[in-house]
Order: C-alpha cells, then structure tokens, then sequence
C-alpha cells in the first residue's frame, strides 16, 4: 500500500535525517515507526504526504510515485493525525471533521451524514459534539475529534505522528484500543509514528525500528524482538524489559494446552503472553484460562523463551 | 447589550446635540472674546465638517489597512520573510515623518486638498496594522498550519480560511489603532485646504480669530475621544 524506496532527506549540514530507507506497509496493516527523538521516524512519515520531499529515492503509493501527483490531491486522499491534534479553533467539531469533504465538494447533506457516522465511529455522542468549538474538549476528545477528521473522506491510508503521546496514560490506552477496534473495522493502511515501545507492540501488525536516520530493523514484532536481537534493539526496549515485551509479542493462545479451566481467571480473546503474565501476578494463580477448556500455566509461560 | 455603551452613546449624543447647538453660542464666544468681530465660526456647517472629516479619516484608515495587511501577509510568506525589516523600517519612518511635513512635501506634486491629506494619514496610520497583521498571522499554532498543509488546502485557502480568521482579532485591534489614528490626526488636513473639523483652526489661526481655533480643537479632540471608546467596544466583543 506505501512503499519508500531508498528514500533519503539531509536538511542543511551534517547527517541526514532520512538515510536510504527502504520500507512497507502491506494494504490492510498498521506499520509502527519506532525510534527516538532524532530518529528521523517522523521525517519518513510526512514524505508520504509530500510535507517533506526526500532527496533520493521515492515513495509508492498504492503502487504509484507520489512525486508527480498533484500535492493537494494526494494529500486529500491520505488521512492526517499530528501529535498536537491541529484542530482549527475557530471552526466547530463539524467543521473540522468535514474539512477534506468540503474540500472535495460533497453535498451538504452527504457531509451532515458522514459527520455523525465518524462521531459515532469515534465514540462522542454526535448531538453533544457537533456544534462544539475545540477549546470545549478535552485532550482524548479532540485526539478523537482528529481520528474522525482524518477518517472523513474515507482514505485508505492513514498517517498518525504521535497522535496519542501527549495524553494521559489512562487515554492513550482507550484510544489504542480504540484504534485497534477502529483498524479492524476499516481496514485502513496505516503508518504510525511514535517513541512509546509499548504503544508500538499493542498497535503494530509490522515494526520498523529506525535510529539517527537509518533504518535499524523492520519485521513482525515478535520475530524482531526474538532472541538474538541486535544491541541497538535491546537498548531501546530496555534490557530490563525486554522480556516482557517480547511476552507482548506473543498470543497467550500459543502456548494454551488443553484442561478443564472453568474455576481459573479468564484472560480476553486475542490477548498477549504479557497479559497472561499480569493476570497471573494480579490474580496470584499459577494458570489462568485462554478458553472454557484450555489453560495457560505459569511453568510453561516463563520456559517459553 | 454589552457594557460601555450606553456611555458611549450618550457621548455621541452629546457631540452631535454640541454639533447642532453650536451655531447659536454667539452670546457665549462674544462673552469669552470680546475682541473679535465674528467669535463665532458660522463659514461652513459643522456636520458638513465632520462628515468629510469622517470620510477622509476611513477613507486613510481603509487604505492603510489595505497596504498594511498586504504586506503583512508577504512578510509571513516563504521568501518574503525577507523583506520584513524592511517593511518595518521603511513603516517606521514613514509614522516617524510628522504628517504636517508629509502635506508640505506632497503639496507641490498632489495639489491642495484631500489627496495629500490622504497620503499624509496613511504613511501616518500604516505601522500598526503591518505590525498588527505580522503578530496576528505568526500566532496561529504551527500545528493548524500543519494539519491544513496535511488535510490538502491550498496556500490561498488556508490564508483566507484559517490564517487571515485567527489573526483577526489581532489585526483589528491594529485596524483600531490605524482609525483612531487618523481621525485624531485628519485635523492638519486644513493645512492643505481639505474641509475638516481642522478647517476652522487653520482658518482661525490664519485670521488671528483664537475663537475659531478653540471651536475646531474642542470638536476634533471630542471625536478622537469617541474614536477611541467606540472601537475599544467594537472590539472587546
């Protein structure tokens, strides 16, 4: 769906931000960008809409070179979410969220109907939050506020550059889930941006890690933090932790083996190894249930590595 | 109804009832100057006066607003960032440059009357709204501009859409200063024969008729007065 093809970007002296980056996101997934401040990570994303233009090299679009096509077009067809939400004040949440189908002429009664069906989507009540101005919400609402505008023409690329890491942590993590629920729904190409490491296991289908420019890994999560990770990955995961999120890497359902697990705690569908290990702590149970009739216990949790 | 205007209007009211009772005061200036012949200024209407007084004073205000926020919005374009101390500079001088010195060099090029008055207030009234319009467009948060870029609006939209609308409060704020800035100031004028509430003093000064003079001060420092407090409740919103 997005491809960048040796991409490259130097602004002014030194190193460049963007060094030779080759990457894709298949259609349909959500490729996490990982790396520190300075990794170059959201100078890769905004070449996907043309805010930068890369040196060398050239990004796909659903197959395409983005470099001939018309700026403003390309980039009415690819959603937008930025960090500081950049909702405009001075329009109502309607008028935000009807920002690109305005800008493709829809009818006005077309971009009512959308409006309302987004504010669904994104969980706000649509009569509570049509007609507010932006200074009205709170921060989770107009992050949520930006989801739906980007979303508003239907694109099937998104571009999400840090879009939950100003929040507080009990919103970051409704939103992630939220997104996740979103994604499945949709399903939306998705590139997002961000530093977070457990923000980027809960939401990638495909990591990349990058550092100073360079693209450092790139796979499915639970084969890039298997052991014999390079030292550069084992340094931003944290040694310390490392263990634990490649646990986030892994379904609990895996290493399920069959028993009567009625009496035991229930771990949700789809969740992680990780989950399994903090039910287990928080329950103080030596096994707790992936299914009525399959269980998961501590011995095998901690062989499993 | 929002506060400070009633005062407001009961101060206009009473310019405009001063305006209209002005024409029988005789008995008081011959009181105050018992001197003069004629103390009493009777050439030409008082509201004839304000009205091409007002007129000259919006007519300057509209064009400084016009050259002001023009070049206000080069100065915060890409390249033209450039030019924004020269604008500064050369807006600076231009204010620096008293009006009365503007109509005495503009004279022999534009003629007598309004044309060198307008050019005068403009020069004059010209700084604040290219301050006012460079501090209003570069406070607008870099992340609108960002998300506008990204959402796919064109440079000429996100200016009249989102940039020219959050800087409005900022630019009008200037627009007020140019205004009142010129209707104070629209009284030299007179000098260059433009009909103004300046007349009467020009008028007077040349006569040696001190009568006429006070007349055309106590109504040109009144409107600038109320200049000043109408605009401050425009704009309080």
């Amino acid at each position: 769906m997005i491809r960048f093809e040796a991409v490259s970007r130097r602004f002014g002296q030194g190193r460049p931000a963007v060094d030779r980056v080759t990457l894709e996101v298949p259609a349909g997934q959500i490729g996490v960008l990982l790396g520190e401040s300075g990794s170059g990570k959201s100078t890769l994303l905004r070449m996907a809409n043309r805010l930068v233009e890369p040196d060398a090299g050239r990004v796909l679009v659903a197959g395409r070179d983005i470099a001939g096509q018309p700026v403003e077009e390309l980039r009415r067809g690819i959603g937008y979410v930025i960090q500081s939400v950049g909702l405009f004040p001075h329009w109502t949440v309607a008028r935000n969220i009807a920002t690109v189908p305005r800008l493709l002429g829809w009818e006005a009664s077309r971009i009512a109907a959308r409006v309302d069906a987004l504010l669904r989507l994104v969980n706000l009540p649509p009569e509570e939050f049509r007609d507010r101005l932006p200074a009205e919400l709170s921060g989770g609402q107009a992050q949520r506020i930006g989801l739906a505008r980007a979303l508003a023409a239907d694109p099937p690329l998104l571009l999400m550059d840090e879009p939950f890491s100003a929040l507080d942590p009990g919103t970051r993590r409704d939103l992630q889930a939220e997104l996740r629920r979103i994604h499945a729904e949709t399903g939306k190409t998705i590139l997002f941006v961000t530093h977070d490491v457990e923000e980027a296991l809960v939401l990638a289908d495909r990591l990349a890690v990058l550092d100073h420019g360079r693209l450092l890994a790139e796979g499915v999560p639970r084969d890039l933090l298997a052991d014999g990770a390079g030292p550069e990955i084992r340094r931003l995961f944290g040694e310390s932790g490392l263990a634990l999120h490649r646990l986030a890497t892994r379904a609990a359902a895996a290493l399920a083996t069959p028993g009567d697990a009625a009496s035991l705690p229930a771990l949700p569908e789809g969740a992680t190894q990780k989950d399994a290990l903090l039910l287990m702590l928080e329950q103080g149970a030596r096994a707790v249930a992936v299914a009525p009739d399959a269980l998961l216990r501590w011995d095998d949790l901690v062989r499993a590595r | 109804m929002r506060r400070g205007l009633a005062p407001l209007f009961f101060n206009l009211s009473a310019f405009v009832a001063a305006l209209a009772v002005a024409p029988y005061t005789a008995p008081l200036w011959r009181w105050l100057f018992p001197d003069l012949q004629r103390p009493l200024w009777d050439s030409r209407s008082w509201f004839a006066l304000l009205a091409e007084h007002l007129a000259l004073a919006l007519g300057a205000a509209l064009l400084a607003g016009l050259i002001g926020i023009g070049a206000g919005v080069l100065a915060t374009r890409g390249a033209g960032q450039r030019l924004r101390p020269l604008f500064d500079a050369l807006f600076a001088l231009a204010q620096a440059v008293p009006p009365i010195a503007v109509i005495a060099l503009a004279l022999p090029l534009l003629g007598f009357g309004a044309a060198p008055t307008l050019l005068a207030l403009v020069l004059y009234a010209v700084l604040p709204v290219l301050r006012a319009a460079i501090a209003g467009l570069e406070a607008v948060p870099p992340a609108v501009l960002d998300a506008a870029r990204g959402t796919g609006m064109g440079r000429l939209r996100i200016l009249a859409e989102v940039e020219l609308p959050l800087a409005l409060p900022v630019i009008g704020a200037g627009l007020r200063v140019a205004l009142v800035l010129a209707i104070a100031t629209t009284a030299v004028g007179a000098v260059a024969g433009a009909q103004c509430l300046g007349t009467p003093i020009v008028t007077g000064l040349a006569n040696g008729n001190a009568a006429w003079v006070l007349q055309g001060a106590i109504f040109t420092a009144w409107l600038a007065l109320i200049a000043d407090r109408g605009l401050r409740w425009a704009l309080a919103g």
